[in-house]
């Protein structure tokens, strides 16, 4: 089967080294016509890169890119696009000030005499919208109306504009949750029945051994494995991933001491929901305590009105013992430490060395004489760097340098440098390659070992469910449900979500 | 559930955003003016020579803001805009010199300069990488130092045909007018129903987006700048025309009011978005409280102080916000 459709897209021996890295070492790739290719690797495998040559963003060191059994070169995006090669960035390039129709046509607006034909643009439009589904969407639509699910079927509908017969995804499902990922299954299914040739990235792997019909596997810049999607299931792709097993990915929990640490009691945040259900919670020393629920339940608010970054419409917090005011300055102060979701924006500041952003939120600590030392700083670095495992080359390194995992453990290292006695975590592994996550998972329950209460926020159901003691479920603004022991299982905690009990909403 | 919710669309109301947006929020404001100016002297206010001094006001000021608002819906800003009109009137009042027969060819070289002066911008914005607020602030500097060069003091003269367009009238509206209505027809034109148009507010909302999409991006910030050269090149004649002499300090400032009507007008300082409306709105405005200053006998003097007032009380309702 695999060799009776033609070739369309081929990557020979590509290579490309950047300074200090060789992101791509010699990888081959082959895409056929009419099927779904998953192209899979831990960050930093070289999947990006990859799909950068084919697309005409870079250009390789060595090897080729053939079209039809010709060697090709792309410069540019524009020539990869010409040549029917499109993709489909994780990073939407949707313009939100514009209209679906102008969004859809951007690069490829049809003019006759110099002016826009509207009337072809719009036949243009709506025949590719209806192929991702959204037959029914008005084209004068402001992008920035759509869900992110429907703008990623503009994107989508962009590259059936461009007549593409190669379209690369880019983790299109990050984005996507429940039933917008089997509409995207559908419309992927639907391009590859009419011959379009699919390169499909994604860090979920249950979807691609769903959705693909070959897979590659990269590590380290090179190609790992490769073959038909029925010679893969879920063990062997990770297996091949981080090229060992990983079964043991969740430390055993250490025992609770009795001691509350964390008591909030009544805790309302401020918000517009009509009937809010005020969270009362204890969190002993040692205890872990995961927070399900969907994406937009209010997980998070109730975590920033923990830690006093978001207000209260009533309530308190007490931190063993001693109330916490609202601030987030004086939430600190009383021993609460947030490690955000918006890592990149809230955790750190990413121009700043990993030095500089380690010590940033304890910088009484590395005074001399009122000023700051930099010698000072280093050593509370390298203390971090040791205790935490930080793949850093030294002290001043930019920290947008590192990936996410690393950049995590900053952000970890800038909070224990205040010693505090609550650590909330929210989303603490989004965008964390699997190695790391396990790492990421023996530092938290270290930190519960030496006596923390750690409240953690996750849209990753294994994660919550394997590292916590109890997991609070929210729904609509508040918690719902709480499970513990037994009880704590996938089910269990889409039910309570979800609400499929059927009681009223 | 309604079609559009379940095609995926959010419903909105009508607020105070969406007015910023479409440009309709500084033309409330424009009309709240003229009411308060009716009430305080109408008489005064209606009469054909002062809407007219209005009207004149806006000529210069829409031209040079027309090529503003280009650029700054491609992301960039042109701070030299103040000295190309400058350059551009000196060159036209010295060049012409009162000779009939050298008018045209002037000014079609004027365009010429400004499209010139366009293009340097645009290939070291786009193909060098520079910022747009730091080569155009290098190129205000270069220019105007060439004009106080030529002369530093009023020179030149323009010919009574060409001085007649600026200071003529038909009723209250002065034949230079006609100029400014042409060139927004062109410019809306433009930004409606050419490529170039739909790919400037991609380049500016997202170059990488822009670029990733096939987008010329390169060319496209060149013609922008190219326009907003020959949009102040033009501005530049008209100035020359009014004054009939031309100055080395003719269009001192202009480029500082250009972006204020941009922004006053809604438009995003940071690229991609804005109304053609509300910058033209802008200019009515700002023309309105200069010539208002005269029109009301306040001290000359207090015109600056009175910008002052109206760009901060109107920033502070009505300007997009810095999303976070």
């Amino acid at each position: 089967m695999t060799s009776s459709t033609a070739a369309v897209l081929q990557a020979r021996g590509l290579t490309k080294s950047f300074p200090g890295v060789r992101a791509l070492d010699r990888a081959d790739l082959t895409c056929r016509s009419g099927r779904v290719h998953a192209l899979v690797g831990e960050n930093g495998a070289g999947k990006s890169t990859l799909v950068r040559i084919l697309t005409g963003n870079q250009l390789p060191d060595e090897g080729e890119v053939l079209l039809d059994g010709r060697s090709v070169r792309f410069a540019d995006p524009r020539e990869a696009m010409a040549e029917g090669v499109s993709a489909v960035y994780q990073e939407l390039t949707v313009l939100p000030a514009m209209s679906v129709g102008d969004n859809v046509m951007l690069g490829q607006e049809r003019t006759s005499r110099g002016l826009i034909d509207r009337a072809a643009q719009d036949r243009e439009v709506r025949a590719a919208l209806a192929r991702v589904g959204l037959g029914d969407l008005d084209p004068r639509t402001r992008a920035e109306d759509l869900s992110l699910a429907n703008q990623q079927m503009v994107e989508i509908a962009r590259a059936l504009v461009r007549r593409s017969r190669v379209i690369v995804l880019d983790e299109p499902s990050a984005v996507l949750s429940g039933d917008k990922l089997e509409s995207l299954f559908t419309v992927v299914r639907g391009l590859a029945a009419d011959g379009v040739a699919i390169v499909y990235i994604s860090h979920l792997l249950e979807e691609v051994t769903d959705l693909a019909d070959d897979v590659t596997v990269l590590r380290d810049g090179r190609v790992v494995s490769t073959g038909p999607a029925g010679d893969y299931d879920v063990p062997r792709i990770i297996r091949d991933m981080v090229g060992r097993d990983v079964d043991a990915v969740f430390p055993p929990l250490p025992e609770p001491a009795d001691e509350v640490v964390l008591a909030v009691r009544g805790l309302v945040p401020v918000s517009s929901t009509r009937s809010p259900v005020a969270l009362d919670l204890d969190v002993r020393a040692g205890e872990i305590v995961g927070v399900a629920g969907m994406v937009g339940s209010g997980r998070s608010r109730l975590l920033r009105t923990i830690a006093g970054e978001h207000p209260r419409a009533a309530g308190t917090v007490e931190v063993a013992g001693r109330p916490v005011p609202t601030g987030t300055r004086r939430a600190i102060a009383a021993g609460v430490a947030l490690v955000p979701e918006e890592r990149k924006t809230e955790g750190l500041v990413l121009p700043l060395s990993v030095r500089a952003n380690t010590t940033l939120a304890a910088l009484g600590q590395v005074l001399r004489g009122g000023f700051l030392s930099t010698r000072r700083e280093r050593v509370v670095f390298q203390e971090e760097q040791a205790r935490l495992g930080i793949k850093a080359s030294d002290p001043e390194q930019g920290t947008w340098q590192l990936s996410g995992g690393n950049q995590q453990k900053i952000v970890l290292a800038k909070w224990l440098r205040r010693g505090p006695r609550v650590l909330l975590l929210d989303e603490p592994t989004r965008g964390v390659d699997v190695g790391a996550k396990s790492e990421i998972y023996r530092l938290v329950t270290g930190l519960a070992v030496e006596g923390m209460a750690v409240v953690m926020v996750s849209s990753d159901l294994p994660e919550v469910l394997g590292l916590s003691h109890r997991v609070l479920v929210c729904r609509g603004g508040g918690v719902v449900g709480e499970l513990a022991g037994d009880d704590i299982n996938e089910e269990n905690v889409m039910h309570v979500a979800l609400d499929t009990a059927g009681t009223s909403r | 559930m309604s079609a559009a919710v379940a095609a995926g669309t959010r419903p909105r109301r009508i607020s105070l955003a969406d007015l910023t947006r479409t440009g309709a929020a500084v033309w409330i404001v424009l009309l709240a003016a003229v009411l308060a100016l009716t009430v305080a002297d109408a008489g005064g206010f209606w009469a054909p020579a002062n809407i007219a001094n209005v009207l004149t006001a806006t000529v210069v000021l829409g031209l040079a803001a027309l090529g503003q608002h280009l650029v700054v819906l491609s992301g960039g800003i042109d701070l030299s805009i103040g000295s190309a009109a400058t350059l551009s009137a000196l060159l036209t009042a010295l060049l012409i010199n009162g000779y009939p027969i050298r008018t045209a060819p002037v000014v079609i070289g004027m365009l010429l300069l400004g499209g010139l002066i366009g293009v340097l911008h645009g290939l070291l914005v786009a193909r060098v990488g520079l910022p747009p607020f730091i080569v155009t602030l290098a190129t205000l500097y270069l220019i105007q130092g060439a004009a106080f060069t030529i002369s530093t003091t009023p020179t030149g003269r323009v010919t009574s045909a060409l001085s007649a367009v600026a200071l003529e009238r038909i009723g209250p509206v002065p034949y230079s007018f006609a100029v400014l209505v042409l060139a927004v027809a062109v410019v809306a034109f433009v930004l409606a129903r050419t490529a170039f148009g739909r790919q400037l507010y991609a380049v500016g909302g997202d170059p990488a987006a822009a670029r990733a999409n096939g987008v010329p991006v390169a060319r496209v910030l060149v013609t922008a700048y190219v326009l907003a050269g020959v949009l102040a090149a033009l501005a530049g004649v008209l100035l020359a025309a009014r004054a009939t002499v031309g100055s080395p300090t003719a269009g001192l400032g202009l480029e500082l009011s250009t972006i204020t009507v941009v922004v006053l007008g809604g438009t995003s300082l940071l690229g991609g978005r804005g109304s053609l409306v509300g910058t033209l709105g802008g200019v009515l405005l700002l023309s309105l409280v200069s010539s208002s200053v005269t029109l009301l006998q306040l001290p000359a003097t207090l015109t600056d102080l009175i910008r002052g007032v109206v760009i901060l009380a109107a920033a502070a309702i009505f300007v997009t916000r810095a999303r976070r």
